[in-house]
């Protein structure tokens, strides 16, 4: 009995902390749900990259491709790609975090 | 009478303080470019790259000893300047002030006006169409009315409130690390200045405005800075800015300041 409660309350947990992961997380890297949640994030982060002129030069065409693979029906591919579009909109919104007081080192 | 000096001091300081910001940026800039190149003097930085590599000094003068490739560009554009009734706009009907005021930040609108964003608007106002903001006619003309300035020193002021903060956004921007590679335009142009990068050698953003436009053997053809500034942004895997936008106007500002001095010349080719 012991360990049933032990084993129900872990998976309780599990599934406590899965609730509260970003958007962008997918752990199920092959469905339509997760492209579009991967998708949103990244044009989301994009688009603020864009408004502080902040954006990288690969990001849009990385959105763009994701989206023809996944209309391609490679949905794990187009997953992919689509996170490393938000990856590298999460880095270019740290750079933009310090741009404004950026200033000589010598 | 007492608070009357009070203020009127406290004015003259901020003001001071003020002024000599472009001052003591750029001096701080000279002294950087004395300490990695000791040898080369202010003034030769005109020559931007050149004054760095005797191989590319010589083969730079070498063209300039024949016909330039751009000379009959600059030739049109002045012909240009003319046909479009250029001459006839209050701000460019001097061509060599026009050069020499520009940029500058104009209070009344509250942002930084360009040479190249004067000729737009003048063409726009005599033609009734718009003009381009990278290469050809533009970069023609404002070739040519620069031209007419060469010879004559950058002496970009920054005076007002408004003029500081717009300097202060367009130096952060320099020096503000950005794309894929984490770059700055300063880790190029300022810290790495005279090294290679790949078969370049890396130019020192001290007197990169002094041949602008500048004709590009790598374009073939006559550009303005903004389009170099978009070339760079690539470069660095960052998104290039529409030229004439305002974070490019507030640089160019900043990017100008720091070539006071300098002679503006008309020996615009690069490789």
């Amino acid at each position: 009995m012991k360990k049933v409660l032990i084993t129900v309350l872990s998976v309780f947990a599990l599934t406590a902390q899965a609730d509260f992961l970003g958007s962008a997380h997918n752990w199920n890297n092959g469905s339509s749900d997760s492209f579009k949640s991967a998708v949103k994030a990244a044009e989301a982060g994009y688009k603020a990259n864009l408004a502080v002129n902040m954006a990288w030069r690969d990001t849009g065409k990385m959105i763009k491709e994701a989206k023809k693979l996944n209309a391609a029906g490679k949905t794990a591919a187009a997953v992919a790609l689509a996170n490393k579009a938000y990856a590298q909109t999460a880095n270019a919104t740290a750079q933009a975090a310090i741009a404004g007081s950026a200033g000589p080192s010598f | 009478m007492k608070k009357l000096i009070t203020v009127v001091a406290g004015i003259s300081f901020l003001v001071g303080t003020a002024s000599a910001d472009v001052a003591s940026d750029q001096k701080a800039l000279i002294g950087h470019f004395k300490s990695i190149q000791p040898n080369v003097e202010f003034a030769d930085y005109t020559n931007g790259v050149y004054a760095y590599d005797k191989g590319s000094r010589d083969q730079f003068e070498e063209i300039l000893d024949g016909i330039p490739p751009y000379e009959e560009a600059v030739e049109k554009g002045g012909a240009e300047y003319l046909k479009y009734g250029l001459n006839k706009c209050a701000a460019l009907a001097d061509p060599a002030a026009a050069r020499v005021k520009h940029p500058y930040y104009d209070d009344a609108a509250g942002t930084v006006v360009t040479l190249e964003g004067t000729i737009q608007k003048c063409y726009n106002e005599q033609t009734g169409k718009k003009l381009g903001t990278m290469k050809g006619k533009i970069a023609r003309i404002s070739a040519w009315i620069s031209d007419q300035a060469a010879g004559e020193k950058i002496n970009v002021k920054v005076e007002s409130e408004g003029a500081k903060a717009a300097y202060a956004r367009g130096k952060a921007f320099f020096y503000a690390k950005r794309g894929q590679f984490n770059m700055s335009c300063a880790d190029c142009h300022v810290y790495n200045a005279g090294k290679k990068a790949r078969a370049d050698i890396l130019s020192p953003a001290l007197g990169h405005t002094t041949h602008v436009p500048m004709y590009r053997a790598k374009w073939s053809g006559l550009g303005t800075l903004h389009r170099r500034y978009g070339g760079c942004l690539k470069n660095m895997r960052a998104k290039p800015i529409k030229a004439q936008k305002e974070v490019y106007r507030d640089m160019e500002l900043f990017h100008q300041a720091m070539s006071n001095g300098l002679e503006i010349t008309d020996a615009r080719y690069r490789k």
